[in-house]
């Protein structure tokens, strides 16, 4: 059993490694094509005063190229699995108080974003996505060396 | 096989380094690139003070804002419900109305604004904010809106002048929406259309799509 692990890791710390940061890179670019839209998507949350919703949003997504660059590279694996890991719970936290507002907003992962209808908001799968992605982030946070990485 | 891991270690190092280095020139770039600018030529009718919308009847109250993008669906839905009466508000002089297009959904709403401006100085701007509505493709950034489209849809409403289709081609405002966008941001607006009526945003859930209540809405306001 330990061994069977011992030989799946580098292969599961790959396949994390690509999918949390394929997600990340294409969050990230989808965002910053239309970072008019990403600022909005902020401060839809209603969490943060205006000027840091909109500087956030500017940010946001730059942040999410480089941790998703890093990670399918598999340079700085660590650092950047714990910075995907803490963006991901925050991302939790965030729509998780937007649902228990009652704020009917578009979550903006993946571009888009801002005030939607109420019968469109997604909350339930975009928290079990996230969370799926967080878990990833703390098992490369655990093993980061994995197969076809830059890091020794 | 020490020096091979610090050419490695090397390797990496140069790796996370530029992945960074690219990172924020992007990010600074676009930071930069979406500021709002000081020099940009706004048309006569537009005021920074009222987060640099095209204001009709600067002198009266109550005020009405409108937070639009022209290729937006439901701000074509909403116009159609109630642009009738707004247009008849405004035509009236009950009250100021200040019209902010927003460019969120990109290239071509830059190109719709930057037309609606160009007839604001005509003074044919709601003439041709309907017809941008009216003439919305069905999907965004189709390819339909073009520079050559936006003076064939001034021409249909009678801008037919030089200095109109010379402020299309020339794009004189499209610095102009740079800084409708800022204020619209700095203001807090989520989600096209947002109507503020002094200020307060009326109530999504029931007051923008139904003619009525939007009408009640706007004389509980003073709207006579």
């Amino acid at each position: 059993m330990q061994s069977k692990f011992v030989a799946a890791q580098p292969w599961l710390s790959l396949i994390f490694r690509l999918t949390l940061g394929t997600v990340l890179l294409v969050a990230g670019y989808l965002k910053a094509i239309n970072l008019q839209k990403s600022a909005m998507a902020v401060r839809a949350y209603e969490m943060l005063p205006v000027s840091v919703a909109n500087l956030f949003g500017h940010v946001l997504p730059w942040f999410e190229i480089a941790i998703g660059a890093l990670l399918i590279i598999g340079a700085a694996v660590k650092i950047s699995a714990a910075l995907g890991g803490f963006t991901m719970l925050m991302f939790i936290v965030a729509i998780s108080q937007a649902w228990a507002r009652g704020l009917s907003i578009d979550c903006g992962c993946f571009g888009g974003g801002g005030t939607v209808a109420p019968d469109q908001t997604k909350y339930l799968e975009e928290i079990l996505r996230d969370f799926g992605l967080m878990l990833m982030a703390f098992f490369l946070y655990r093993f980061p060396k994995g197969r076809f990485g830059l890091d020794k | 096989m020490s020096s091979n891991n610090n050419s490695d270690k090397g390797t990496r190092n140069l790796v996370i380094g530029m992945v960074v280095f690219i990172v924020l020139v992007g990010a600074i770039f676009s930071f930069v690139s979406n500021k709002s600018s000081t020099t940009a030529k706004v048309p006569s009718s537009v005021s920074s003070a009222e987060g640099y919308g095209i204001v009709l009847n600067p002198n009266a109250t109550p005020k009405i804002d409108i937070y639009i993008d022209y290729q937006c669906p439901i701000c074509k839905n909403f116009e159609i419900i109630n642009g009738g009466y707004i247009a008849e508000v405004a035509a009236n002089a009950k009250a100021k109305v200040v019209v902010h297009p927003m460019t969120f959904i990109g290239a071509e709403s830059i190109l719709a604004a930057n037309a609606a401006a160009c007839a604001a100085d005509e003074g044919k701007f709601l003439d041709m904010n309907i017809a941008l509505f009216q003439n919305q493709a069905g999907t965004e950034n189709s390819g339909l809106w073009t520079g050559d489209y936006m003076k064939r849809l001034g021409n249909s409403i009678g801008l037919k002048s030089k200095s109109f289709e010379k402020c299309v081609t020339d794009g004189t405002y499209v610095d102009w929406t740079k800084n409708v966008a800022k204020a619209s941001a700095d203001a807090n607006v989520n989600s096209t259309p947002t109507v503020k009526l002094n200020g307060k945003e009326i109530d999504r859930n029931t007051q923008y799509m139904d003619p009525v209540k939007f009408k009640a809405a706007l004389a509980a306001a003073g709207v006579k």
